[in-house]
């Protein structure tokens, strides 16, 4: 995350620069980032306070069918939360993220079943394998707004998909039916944790939950640094964004590959958890869902996604196997986007500052 | 590559373009991408296969199916399109999206996950000699009605009065709606028309590929892909980049069997990368 550009730059001399970049921009950090340190600070706390406190959820869940839906909707819920990112701050809506967590998961696969590397530079080369490739897609997509980019996403996640199922490409995808992932010799562990470690939802946990409190701080400083309002203003308007001297193509870039990041994050997790990925983690099935999850969740807010992404899995664990999940997740997708704009959180939050304004407005009265 | 595989070409193009000359009109209106036209299309087949399971025959079902899907695109436009038309369009988008799952599922809760074979008329199901070759007569029947289709498409949409409408309101909404052309009443005619040339492609579709729960999703990516290659909203672009397709596609798996599933992604890459803005110059 540290790559985000703090400040947008352009190399055209007919553009205008920026006005407040003169004179103090490069030396103080604090205006060329745009945070302040003390909410930096304060988000840090909470942020830390959160992560501690989310350790001990496996003392809390003692049931391990649902540690598997808590471990699993986090690990999707890092993806959701990213496609959540695009789709708040730059107005872009994804059906193309299965590219970054299906690419990075197959990464991880092939990187220690087939060359033999150790989980964690296997992880790493996956991640960072996830990220190039949402710079090389985000390239050629991201001029587009709307379904163009809903449609041109949503070909190459299936494109990939059908790459992976070729059958001139099954030694090293197995095609339809997968691959295992195998880990060089027996001792090697993932900092620390054995590959039946990895499998158990609560010993998997704090992995997960670490993941997405840091994904989620870290997107919650993008949002608020300089970088993130520049997103928004083109996000509100690109022309005059455009207009004012911002190059408004990088920023979108950026975004597109932050939030390609945090779906090659959750594919590494998911094949560690999962120790085995087939051609499913790039399909339109997935595709469709996370982005369901993440609406329904409620993308206004940053951890919303996550929550749907949660309810999601528990929703799937639940309807999966008599086959109706399709039939509600439909239903779901319909309900949020009519009836409520900000999904479920956001329903939440609406609801609570309703609230605060109705006691506010009594003790006003009683006062008076 | 030979005479029959240009005309398996030219049969997989034609259903291509009765689906996205469809879709190209609804969001032409609505600027709405329909996520729904694969399931509408799926629709239009298990109709064909429920009307002709019924005792019904195949050319009847070539009109009922079609009707049946109007009722629903009459459905699709009364009880969301025109609800929601102050929304974004995404938003909308993202509801027929929704509404393809539901549809998807409620097939399967009714007529059940199995495939089942629609066989084609007696007059048609034999072979006809093409310049020499000896080629299935249906899908010769499929790249007529197709062409016929097109052909009256166009014609209408430019000779008659409510096709001096659709091309009014496609281009300007609010401005038409000021000069007096009741939109939504235009809307209606044009959701419940490609509703009806979906169920129509599934019809032709039913015998030709036999009917099954996935075949809607399968063909909706491509779809997609047509009218964004031949520029978004644009007929005649996703007319002409359909046919387009569905030689290269036939093209790919004469030259590239084992990469040819790979031709339509392709073809959307190389387009994009050259001609940003499709066949028709419409910008994505």
């Amino acid at each position: 995350m540290s790559s985000v550009p703090t400040a947008v730059q352009t190399d055209d001399p007919t553009v205008v620069p920026k006005p407040d970049d003169g004179g103090r921009g490069m030396l103080d950090s604090r205006v060329s980032v745009g945070l302040q340190r003390r909410v930096v600070l304060r988000g840090l706390i909470v942020a830390a306070v959160v992560l501690v406190a989310g350790l001990f959820v496996p003392d809390l869940i003692t049931s391990s069918y649902y540690m598997g839906v808590a471990a699993d909707g986090v690990v999707l819920g890092i993806m959701a939360i990213g496609i959540g990112f695009l789709a708040n701050r730059s107005g872009l809506i994804s059906l193309g993220h299965t590219a970054f967590y299906g690419g990075s998961a197959y990464g991880l696969a092939i990187a220690t079943t087939h060359w033999g590397w150790s989980p964690t530079s296997a992880a790493l080369f996956a991640i960072v394998g996830g990220t190039l490739l949402a710079v090389a897609i985000g390239a050629l997509v991201i001029r587009s707004t709307g379904f163009g980019f809903l449609m041109l996403t949503l070909a190459f996640g299936q494109a990939l998909y059908a790459v992976s199922t070729l059958t001139s490409v099954r030694s090293v995808t197995g095609a339809f039916d997968g691959i295992s992932v195998t880990y060089p010799s027996d001792s090697t562990t993932f900092l620390g944790l054995s590959q039946a470690d990895l499998g158990q939802p609560d010993t998997f946990w704090p992995l997960a939950w670490i993941c997405l409190v840091v994904v989620a701080f870290a997107l919650w400083l993008v949002g608020r640094s300089r970088f993130g309002v520049t997103l928004e203003a083109i996000r509100e308007n690109e022309e005059r964004a455009r207009f004012s001297g911002y190059n408004t193509y990088l920023p979108r870039l950026g975004a597109f590959a932050i939030s390609g990041a945090c779906a090659s994050i959750a594919g590494v997790l998911f094949a560690l958890k999962a120790s085995y990925v087939s051609p499913d983690v790039l399909g339109f099935q997935l595709a469709g869902d996370s982005l369901i999850a993440t609406i329904v969740g409620g993308f206004t807010i940053l951890i919303g996604p996550a929550i749907g992404a949660v309810l999601y899995i528990y929703a799937q664990g639940k309807f999966g196997d008599t086959g109706n999940l399709e039939l509600y997740m439909g239903l779901a997708l319909i309900v949020a986007v009519i009836f409520l704009p900000g999904g479920v959180t956001g329903w939440v939050v609406e609801q609570l500052r309703r609230l605060r304004t109705l006691t506010a407005g009594r003790k006003e009265a009683r006062r008076s | 590559m030979n005479l029959a595989q240009v005309l398996n070409g030219l049969a997989l193009g034609a259903l291509l373009m009765i689906l996205s000359s469809g879709l190209a009109l609804i969001y032409g209106l609505r600027g709405v991408m329909n996520f729904s036209h694969g399931a509408l299309y799926m629709l239009g087949a298990y109709f064909a296969y429920e009307a002709t399971n019924q005792g019904l025959s195949f050319w009847l079902a070539l009109i009922v199916a079609p009707l049946g899907l109007a009722i629903v695109g009459a459905a699709l436009e009364l009880g969301f399109f025109r609800r929601l038309q102050r929304r974004s369009h995404i938003e909308v988008g993202l509801v027929t999206f929704g509404i393809a799952l539901v549809i998807n599922r409620v097939i399967v809760l009714i007529w059940g996950d199995d495939t089942h074979p629609v066989s084609a008329p007696k007059a048609v199901d034999g072979t006809t000699n093409v310049f020499g070759t000896d080629y299935p007569t249906y899908r010769l029947l499929i790249i007529v009605v197709a062409l016929a289709m097109a052909a009256a498409l166009v014609l209408w949409l430019r000779n008659s009065r409510v096709g001096l409408h659709i091309r009014a309101a496609s281009h300007d909404t609010e401005t038409s709606g000021i000069l007096g052309i009741n939109v939504d009443r235009v809307s209606l005619v044009v959701v419940c028309l490609g509703g009806a040339l979906a169920g129509l492609a599934g019809t032709l579709a039913a015998p030709y590929f036999a009917v099954s729960p996935g075949m809607g999703q399968s063909i909706l990516i491509t779809v997609l892909i047509v009218v964004v290659v031949g520029g978004i909203g644009s007929v005649g672009g996703a007319m002409a980049a359909a046919l387009l397709l569905g030689l290269v596609q036939i093209m790919g798996n004469v030259w590239l069997p084992s990469a040819a599933v790979l031709v339509p992604y392709a073809l959307l890459i190389v387009v994009l990368l050259w001609r940003p803005t499709g066949i028709a110059g419409k910008r994505v």
